[in-house]
């Protein structure tokens, strides 16, 4: 008789375990966690149990911590993993260190993104963690697959996934957007990898069908599957039965207001040309664009979406 | 009959007789399964709230998760003492006086607190950080020490003495920032210098020094002398432990330590990246590390500052160590 091994599937990250399994082996996430959503369909991020190991290739991660845990990665010989150098918690005093130039160089310096990226090479374990309270999210990518994160969220990434950003597209949107200039993108090319987040808060998880759209605070967006696209809805915020004519004049100094307020942000200084272009002179010339209204960003399916609850600006660059 | 030294705290290492459900010394729950990294740090088994800890005639409760209050219950004549932004609340009985430090100009400079406040019996008092993480107890047996993260004590049975040390992790850069030095800046300014036209930030400030402290300029140092007692300290997010064997030596970013064994080294250690372009000083070409050995153990925090490094030059350091890749 041929004993079929029956495989349970997570309903994280969709990857198939062994059935004896308690927590997935991809992603850490609990299998047999209750699969509870809100009424309006989001999931919380799983619990990642303290302590969980997850394996990408020959190299493990393991996740301490609860209240702004760590990922504390076990390179195997020849496996390379990626990160912000100020994550960096402690290392092996043996695990070779380099940098990894980041396509598009000089207009990251404009956006205030990290310009080289840090690259460990096994075989040393190397540990990272965030500056606030928070869950991770592990993302195991399969080949082909590709996710977007906001910037800086990242918390590291297996050597085998391919980094590069998207440009957040429009000049009104990438004003707006409140998330910077452009997202991660990272693409699982030729072999399955591992993309690590950290999300400010709790972390919760939607997945959209295919045309549904959401309309979701920049601040609170943390990922997305590429699939989803990407665009700015700006509510007006002028009361109802106002004169139109005053609400006008209203919208027109407003703007007027905020121009002002955008020159005199870039005008500042002190910082040098990055600074200059960093998100206060941004968010102040977003104003320009949008007036009075309320900027959300609206995201389309199919493809998930994954939020954080705490948003405050974290001065991470 | 009961044996008294029957249980280790696998956290504090003190001894007790383990039929509680948390250690008498620094609350941590008995027989907790003990979980320890692979790499071998020991994560402090989260206090079980409301655990109470005997300190001599003394009691004191920790109540909380998210920012841990620390409640004594003080008996007559005994005392604690503590840095005034850790109060939280107090009863009638208990009366304060301060506690001056030696060395107040340098204590000052540093941005250390001047006075240290003493709480003395009967009566309750409490303590907090404003952090969100884990309040940590770490008793103190006659003749140990620990040295202490500045910043990072909530508050300290009197019969512990206080001290603090230089940390003896320093460098020093030119004034200006990199950014300024790599681009057009650096002429602009000396040009508005010349004209006498700048201020402020305007100025040329390449010929001053700057100082620079990844972990602080001292380490508060607590010693039991002949009574034991226990150092309360904070820690941002969570706390792990570590003990390292004699000559083991690890990398720790410099803000994350949180306290150690005197008897664990440190120095401060650059590492230079491998390839990448060295123009761009400032763009994580270097980091900048604790290189700290054994034998001892020593406690990290996931939680802490970002350490500011200029990616200038060194003019001036303690000693260090490199690595380039």
């Amino acid at each position: 008789m041929t004993d079929v091994a029956q495989r349970v599937e997570c309903r994280w990250c969709r990857g198939q375990s062994p059935a004896t399994a308690t927590t997935c082996t991809r992603c850490g996430a609990p299998l047999d966690v209750r699969n509870l959503v809100t009424d309006a369909g989001w999931r919380q991020a799983p619990k990642i149990r303290d302590l969980t190991e997850v394996q990408a290739g020959a190299s493990r991660y393991q996740l301490d911590g609860t209240v702004v845990p760590v990922a504390e990665a076990e390179l195997a010989e020849g496996d390379t993993a990626y990160f912000e150098h100020h994550a960096m918690l402690w290392k092996d005093f043996s695990v070779a260190m380099t940098v990894m130039d980041t396509p598009g160089g000089t207009k990251r310096i404009l956006a205030g993104m990290p310009f080289v990226l840090s690259v460990a090479h096994g075989p040393g374990r190397v540990s990272l963690s965030r500056d606030g309270a928070g869950e991770l999210v592990v993302l195991p990518l399969d080949p082909g697959v590709e996710v977007d994160a906001r910037e800086h969220a990242m918390l590291v990434a297996s050597g085998n996934v391919t980094f590069s950003y998207q440009k957040v597209q429009g000049l009104k949107a990438m004003l707006a957007a409140g998330t910077g200039m452009y997202m991660d993108r990272f693409v699982a090319t030729s072999a399955a990898g591992l993309v690590i987040l950290h999300g400010y808060g709790n972390v919760l998880q939607r997945t959209l069908g295919d045309g549904e759209t959401i309309d979701v605070e920049p601040g609170g967006f943390l990922y997305k599957d590429a699939s989803v696209t990407m665009a700015i809805d700006t509510i007006s915020l002028t009361p109802e039965g106002a004169n139109q004519g005053v609400a006008a004049v209203k919208g027109v100094a407003t703007r007027g207001f905020a121009a002002l307020k955008a020159a005199r942000q870039l005008t500042k200084g002190g910082d040098g040309l990055g600074g200059l272009l960093s998100s206060g002179g941004l968010q102040a010339a977003a104003g320009v664009f949008t007036g009075s209204g309320m900027t959300l960003m609206r995201l389309t399916g199919p493809g998930r979406v994954g939020i954080q609850s705490m948003y405050l600006h974290h001065e991470t660059a | 009959m009961s044996d008294a030294t029957a249980y280790r705290c696998p956290y504090c290492r003190s001894e007790s007789s383990g039929t509680d459900a948390s250690c008498p010394n620094c609350g941590a729950p008995v027989d907790v399964k003990i979980r320890t990294t692979k790499s071998g740090w020991t994560e402090l088994p989260a206090v079980a709230d409301m655990a109470k800890i005997q300190m001599g005639q003394s009691s004191c409760q920790i109540t909380g998760r998210l920012v841990p209050t620390a409640d004594f219950t003080l008996a007559a004549n005994d005392t604690v003492y503590f840095p005034h932004p850790s109060f939280l609340w107090q009863e009638d009985g208990v009366t304060m006086d301060a506690m001056p430090m030696r060395r107040a100009w340098s204590r000052m400079r540093a941005g250390l607190p001047l006075v240290m406040l003493q709480a003395r019996g009967p009566g309750r008092v409490a303590f907090s950080h404003d952090t969100a993480g884990e309040l940590l107890a770490v008793p103190l047996q006659p003749g140990a020490a620990v040295d202490v993260r500045e910043h990072r004590m909530v508050v300290a049975s009197g019969a512990i003495d206080y001290d603090w040390i230089d940390s003896g992790v320093w460098f020093t850069t030119s004034g200006g920032n990199a950014q300024d030095q790599a681009s057009g800046m650096k002429l602009l300014k000396m040009g508005l210098d010349v004209a006498g036209m700048a201020s402020g930030d305007d100025r040329d400030r390449s010929n001053e020094i700057e100082y620079h402290y990844p972990l602080g300029q001292y380490l508060d140092r607590f010693v039991a002398r002949d009574s034991p007692g226990v150092v309360f300290v904070q820690a941002g997010g969570n706390a792990f432990i570590r003990d390292l064997a004699e000559g083991e030596q690890i990398l720790v970013k410099p803000p994350a330590l949180l306290f150690k064994d005197p008897s664990v080294g440190m120095q401060l250690h650059v590492e230079f990246p491998g390839a990448g372009i060295k123009l761009w000083r400032s763009w994580g070409n270097r980091y900048l590390w604790l290189r700290m050995w054994g034998p001892g153990r020593v406690a990290l925090q996931s939680l802490y500052d970002r350490l500011e490094d200029p990616g200038t030059d060194f003019r001036d350091a303690c000693a260090y160590s490199q690595q380039k890749w």
